[in-house]
């Protein structure tokens, strides 16, 4: 598109939106629509029904449980094509392509930043699983937990070569590994189901609440970051 | 005219928006492409967060001895849901961009018309 008629449908697409925006309610008003309907209902009762004092955690997990797991089967998903893309690549590439050394050389990796990734590692890991087991009470949770765990698994494969493919475990113990998050969601749904009556749905035992909410979210940290270094070899190697 | 100035977190959001739209439509290498599609997410997922503030409130965590106004939760778990389906988005984007580039040497999204236009079959001339 040539770009004069682009910067014109952007000025005409921002009056629009803008005028849009500026009849909205005041941001941080707390009279807005967005803090008095379904919000102060949470701040209510979230700590009761939702079972836990991250408001965030109790909607992702309980109130909007059945959205999660949507979200847990996208990425998962997105893992499956990518590594569909990626076979059909490897199979069917076009004649007279081969790689050339410099692709499938990797650069030298200077020998201080290999120490301090391998050096920070334990430490980063730590890190992620408390955030992932303390998702319920204090700001983080299972997604946060494994994107920092995902982090560190790139950083130690792209500066340290590690974890080794070959020595990652057989390909079937991986699949399940990074199906985790699905796994997770649907054993402790079921769980609800066979408790309560309703899927997805949690006791109102505290101790049995804390315990599913801990198991989901370990579930999703680690399924996370398996699906995040996943897509990372994928690509690295498509 | 007042509201340009308080609504000014929703105006840099809708800037941020069509910065990343202009991207999308002018620049023919499908990279940038995806690259301003996440400027466009990122756009939105700051606007949704926006609606969640609350002026001298304090995050929503329960504890013993919080007390409110509490930001609202809704809008956090939202984007959080939304930035995971981004990451998912982005990752097929880069993988089948991989493939375009193995498959047709090229990912100009102009070269890639007229390559189709002629009818050609691909040359496998990697660049």
């Amino acid at each position: 598109m040539r770009s004069w008629l682009a910067i014109v449908l952007m000025v005409v697409l921002g009056v629009l939106m803008i005028i849009a925006v500026i009849q909205l309610p005041q941001p941080g008003s707390p009279d807005a629509p967005a803090q008095t309907h379904v919000s102060a209902y949470y701040v209510e009762g979230g700590k009761e029904l939702g079972g836990a004092e991250n408001l965030v955690t109790a909607v992702l997990l309980n109130f909007r449980a059945l959205d999660t797991f949507g979200e847990v089967v996208v990425i998962f998903s997105a893992l499956v094509a990518v590594l569909a893309v990626a076979a059909a690549v490897a199979g069917t590439g076009p004649a007279g392509i081969t790689r050339t050394a410099a692709e499938t050389e990797s650069v030298e990796v200077s020998p201080l930043v290999a120490f301090m990734v391998r050096l920070l590692a334990p430490f980063i890991a730590t890190f992620a699983v408390f955030v992932m087991l303390k998702g319920h009470v204090l700001p983080g949770g299972g997604f946060q937990g494994g994107a920092v765990l995902g982090a560190m698994l790139i950083l130690l494969a792209l500066f340290a070569h590690r974890p080794k493919p070959s020595r990652f475990g057989h390909p079937a113990g991986l699949f399940w590994l990074r199906a985790t998050g699905v796994l997770a969601f649907v054993l402790v749904g079921l769980l609800g189901l066979a408790m309560t009556g309703w899927m997805f749905a949690m006791p109102h035992d505290p101790l049995a609440r804390e315990a599913m909410m801990i198991a989901l979210e370990l579930g999703i940290g680690i399924g996370g970051a398996a699906v995040l270094i996943g897509l990372f070899r994928a690509l690295a190697d498509g | 005219m007042d509201n340009l100035i308080t609504h000014i977190d929703y105006i840099a959001a809708v800037v941020l928006f069509l910065i990343g739209l202009y991207i999308m439509l002018v620049r023919q290498n499908l990279l940038k492409k995806l690259l301003g599609l996440n400027i466009m997410e990122t756009a939105v997922f700051a606007f949704i967060v926006t609606t969640g503030m609350v002026h001298d409130g304090s995050p929503p965590l329960l504890a013993a001895d919080a007390s409110g106004p509490f930001a609202s939760a809704l809008p956090h778990a939202l984007v959080l849901t939304g930035i995971v389906v981004a990451v998912s988005i982005t990752a097929l984007a880069l993988a089948l961009i991989i493939r375009i580039q193995r498959e047709y040497g090229t990912i100009e999204l102009q070269e890639l018309l007229n390559h189709s236009a002629s009818g050609q079959s691909h040359s496998g001339v990697r660049q």
